[in-house]
């Protein structure tokens, strides 16, 4: 192979290598034999950089061919008190919504971001930053480029009791406050319309405590002030207030939740409730995943309101280590007084995790609106991804 | 059939099943939603639209904020996207129908029944009923 080779392909592999944020993955909590999103990862509620047992685990029992889960590959170890790491992800992504330009078809880069957490030893006490630049998916468009601008999605202090399998914690700084299934894909209508989409993060005093088979968490929030940097800045006018969640484990198997969340901003009000449900079947290798959450929606200006329903309902089975092939189906009615506001869509996703550090992810999306083509025009999406972990 | 194709057959009946009572839509069909911009903007536009790859206050793609309901009417009436002397003709709806132009939402097209709703308001002569002053008027 020539230089010329091994150039053309390095910028062919950069090019296709595409970031995003790390997220967590509820498929893994009991199809993996781990029951506690914080086994894995550094979060006390999940997502984002993995810690030494996660790294573990993902070569392990999280990847088909196994591979060596650490921080490049192994190949260097931080002390104990650093913990580094970065998410690359690309897609290609056809979408076809009707109209003059359908359908569209486009490589982007979803997001490149780096991790660092340093903690104080014996003190329980660390510091976690997130950075990364935003992707873009329609560059030629906007003219903004590819990955458009830095961004700080997570950046927070915590105290968790060091080395404790129960523990009580508390997290200053910016992060999503811990709600629903926290599902990787942010067009999930459960993130989307519950204000967990994309850069939704908020500002939190959140506290909480991990139990074996138990835990719960509550968030005090905010949304970041418009007068803040476009590179701490969020999408969504959040406004004020509170999140809890709490979730029981049984038997290794299955899980149930609760959860509420209040906030409130100049234009309106938004409460919203719901539950969250897990069932591992060891036999079958099957995972089903559901959720259902209800928000009621008071607008401070005209006096209107909607009370919304947004709906999860997914079955994952896992034929092999590192395969996961999931169907789903999702809910999202804006105004349950009014049935032709209701939008209904119909997910296929497989996941491959062939070595330690590596993911393809095929995904494919039906949307429909109402009950057919009189009440709205279907979408259909299919997507390609490519994901590489440090 | 193979014990994988007998899983994933088990699991779609299984969903399916449990999907029928959730799939049959709520509510009534007649829409009685108030024609009013503070509802639209909090109810429809922010929510699809000022998402953080399009319309959102960090992105602003074509200089359009919708994040904020007194912002988001600003715009769309600076940027001549509403037409109150021509409703159906107002550039906003031919995006939001995906004529001559890339249908917006480019991921989802909103229901009909919000599309109908916002050229209510706009055939009303586009009332703002938010907070505030905007500085502009149709």
């Amino acid at each position: 192979m020539t230089h010329r080779h091994v150039v053309a392909w390095l910028v062919l592999v950069l090019a296709w290598i595409a970031p995003r944020g790390a997220e967590a993955y509820p498929q893994f909590q009991f199809s993996s034999g781990t029951e506690r999103c914080a086994d894995c990862h550094f979060a006390p509620a999940g997502g984002g950089l993995i810690n030494m047992w996660g790294r573990n685990e993902a070569g392990d029992t999280l990847s088909t061919f196994g591979g060596n889960g650490g921080f490049l590959h192994g190949l260097w170890t931080p002390p104990n008190w650093l913990a580094l790491g970065g998410d690359l992800r690309n897609a290609f992504i056809r979408n076809d919504v009707g109209g003059a330009a359908s359908p569209e078809y486009a490589v982007f880069p979803m997001m490149a971001e780096l991790y660092l957490r340093g903690e104080i030893p014996d003190t329980g006490l660390s510091l976690y930053v997130a950075g990364g630049y935003r992707g873009n998916v329609r560059s030629g468009e906007t003219g903004a480029g590819n990955l458009e601008a830095f961004i700080s999605r997570e950046h927070y202090v915590m105290w968790k009791k060091a080395s404790a399998k129960a523990a009580p914690y508390v997290r200053l700084g910016r992060f999503y406050a811990p709600f629903g299934l926290r599902l990787v894909e942010h067009i999930d209508y459960v993130r989307r319309y519950n204000r967990y989409n994309l850069y939704e993060e908020t500002y939190n005093l959140s506290g909480g405590y991990l139990d074996k088979d138990w835990e719960v968490h509550v968030t005090a929030l905010t949304s970041p002030p418009d007068s803040f940097p476009k590179s701490l800045g969020a999408s969504g006018t959040h406004g004020s207030g509170a999140a809890a969640y709490g979730e029981k484990r049984f038997l290794s198997m299955a899980a149930l939740g609760l959860q509420s969340r209040f906030t409130s901003n100049e234009e309106q009000t938004f409460w919203q409730w719901g539950g969250i449900g897990k069932l591992w079947i060891e036999k079958a290798k099957l995972l089903f995943m559901g959720e259902l959450d209800v928000g009621h929606r008071a607008v401070k200006f005209g006096g209107g309101s909607a009370t919304q329903l947004v709906s999860y309902l997914g079955a994952t089975l896992v034929p092999l280590q590192g395969l996961f092939v999931g169907v789903a189906h999702e809910r999202y009615q804006e105004d349950l007084h009014i049935s032709r506001t209701a939008r209904n869509a119909f997910d296929l996703e497989v996941n491959f995790l062939p070595f330690a550090h590596f993911e393809f992810i095929a995904l494919g999306r039906y949307q429909l609106v109402g009950s057919g083509q009189s009440d709205g025009q279907p979408a259909r999406m299919a997507m390609l991804q490519f994901h590489y972990y440090l | 059939m193979t014990p994988a194709t007998a899983r994933i057959s088990i699991a779609v009946r299984i969903l399916m099943g449990a999907l029928l009572p959730v799939m049959a839509s709520c509510g009534q069909s007649a829409d009685d939603r108030p024609t009013s911009w503070s509802y639209i903007s909090t109810t429809i536009v922010q929510p699809n639209c000022a998402t953080a790859n399009c319309h959102a206050t960090i992105t602003q793609r074509s200089g359009v904020d919708l994040s904020k309901i007194k912002e988001g009417y600003e715009v769309l009436l600076n940027g001549h996207f509403v037409n109150v002397d021509d409703p159906g003709g107002s550039p906003l709806l031919l995006l939001l129908r995906g004529v001559g132009n890339r249908r917006m939402p480019p991921d989802f097209a909103l229901p009909n029944a919000d599309i109908e709703l916002i050229e209510r308001w706009i055939a009303a002569r586009a009332p703002y009923d938010g907070p505030g002053l905007p500085a502009v008027s149709p």
